[in-house]
């Protein structure tokens, strides 16, 4: 027997190796694989293996992206800070457009008012601020247009100013706010007239001739009279603030906050033709004239 | 010690696939680097020594596969038989042939576990033929990478021969 057994027992062996863990399998084929302490002893071998690997692995992974893959990138970031830039640019013109579309609607909407006023459209093409105060804005349409000294020039908002002097392509508008004009104004609220004239800043006026009887108060809106000849009735001028009520004399001050910064205006109308109050033509505004 | 270094190695080359195709294929594909162990063990390794080490990677086999215990042992073994069948029979040495067992041996356990496990384990819990694609990738990366783990599996053999005193020893 044991002679046999040394004569075989490779064979045997084998045999062994082959039957015994298919009979461990089939024994417990029907039930979930479970693990003994041998078992998670010999995984938990592995584990660091499995952990170094892993380590090597993200960090070349890593190294990778760091390094490697970031070949180039300086050229990209320039390329596609070049592109912002010109994006930007094409953005900045865009918003310019879309204001001017603005403005230009506005201007359309106020051109569509119900009356008898014809309007010329026009670009401001120059501003001149002399040092006296003299404030004028240089339009791109003149006496070949139809434009003529006197005519009110108008925003959507309000009052730019008139018309100074006129060549034949361009055309020059002395602003509300210059020391020079004067423009006859009621207060809508009282309906009681007065002038505003320029005090020659931009985001100034005064209430001129307001008699001390009346009743003004800070934040009265201010439209023109039509009284003065030069611009037509109801269209706005500023809003008071800063009422100082003498305490004698005829007339009390105020200062205006004008409804249009021309500093910041870009295309206006020019009121080539508009109804007047008693058929009354245009006359020269003076300085200080009285409504 | 051959059969436990073997089983080492078994262990090593299961971790390092195992991380391998963790962060390389991400489950998309996998291997069955143990299965060119157990090739090795049918070309060089001798009947005792080899059976022993191939039941060991078998072992491993189960573990890090997650299968019944004693399915991959069995089936480690007769891969073992059956390439030593093979060699007996035909000459193989070059690398291009150990991948190719290799490729082969991974196809056989694969498709042995396959077969066992519809026979003995209930029908719900068997797997089906949709693994078959699955199983000839792990078989033909397996094939593929084979012949790089040749100097290795020398290595550990060369760990365990004795120099043998020649005449001016």
């Amino acid at each position: 027997m044991f002679a046999l057994f040394q004569r075989y027992r490779e064979l045997i062996l084998v045999a062994v190796l082959v039957l015994v863990p298919l009979g461990v399998f089939f024994a417990h084929a029907k039930r979930p694989p479970e693990r003994s302490r041998l078992d998670r002893a010999v995984v938990w071998l592995a584990t660091p293996v499995e952990r170094a690997v892993g380590w090597t692995l993200s960090s070349a992974v890593s190294a990778w992206d760091g390094y490697v893959a970031l070949r180039g990138s300086h050229e990209r970031a320039r390329e596609a800070d070049g592109r912002i830039r010109d994006l930007e640019v094409e953005n900045r013109r865009l918003l310019a457009y879309r204001s001017e579309a603005e403005r230009l609607r506005a201007l359309l909407a106020f051109t569509a008012s119900p009356d008898e006023r014809r309007y010329l459209g026009a670009r401001v093409i120059g501003v001149r601020l002399g040092t006296t105060g003299l404030q004028v804005l240089t339009l791109d349409r003149g006496e070949a247009d139809g434009i003529a000294r006197m005519m009110p020039v108008v925003v959507a908002e309000g009052v730019v100013g008139r018309i100074q002097a006129v060549t034949g392509s361009t055309s020059d508008v002395l602003v509300l706010t210059d020391r020079n004009s004067s423009i006859a104004v009621r207060i809508e609220r009282t309906r009681a007239r007065a002038n505003v004239r320029g005090l020659g800043k931009p985001d100034a006026a005064k209430l001129d001739f307001a008699l001390r009887t009346e009743d003004v108060i800070e934040g009265d809106a201010l439209v023109t009279s039509g009284t003065d000849g030069v611009f037509p009735r109801g269209i706005p001028v500023g809003r008071v603030t800063q009422v100082d009520p003498r305490a004698r004399g005829l007339f009390q001050d105020a200062r205006v906050v004008p409804a249009v910064d021309p500093t910041r205006v870009e295309e206006v109308l020019v009121m080539t033709s508009w109804e007047r109050a008693g058929g009354a033509a245009p006359a020269a505004l003076a300085p200080g004239g009285a409504p | 010690m051959k059969p436990l270094a073997h089983v080492l190695l078994a262990l090593l080359l299961a971790a390092l696939q195992a991380a391998l195709l963790r962060w390389v294929g991400g489950g998309w594909f996998s291997l069955a680097l143990p299965a060119a162990c157990l090739v090795w063990l049918g070309l060089h390794g001798g009947n005792v020594e080899g059976s022993v080490a191939a039941a060991g990677v078998g072992y491993v086999l189960d573990l890090v596969t997650g299968s019944h215990k004693g399915l991959l042992t069995a089936l480690a073994v007769l891969l073992f038989l059956v390439v030593r069948g093979v060699s007996a029979s035909v000459d193989l040495r070059s690398r291009v042939a150990f991948g190719v067992l290799s490729g082969a041996g991974a196809l056989f356990l694969s498709l042995g576990a396959m077969a066992l496990q519809r026979w003995a384990v209930p029908p719900e819990a068997a797997p089906g033929a949709v693994l078959l694609p699955r199983m000839l990738g792990e078989a033909a990366l397996t094939g593929l990478l084979a012949p790089a783990l040749v100097p290795v599996l020398r290595r550990v053999d060369g760990l365990f021969e004795r120099e043998e005193p020649g005449l001016l020893g």
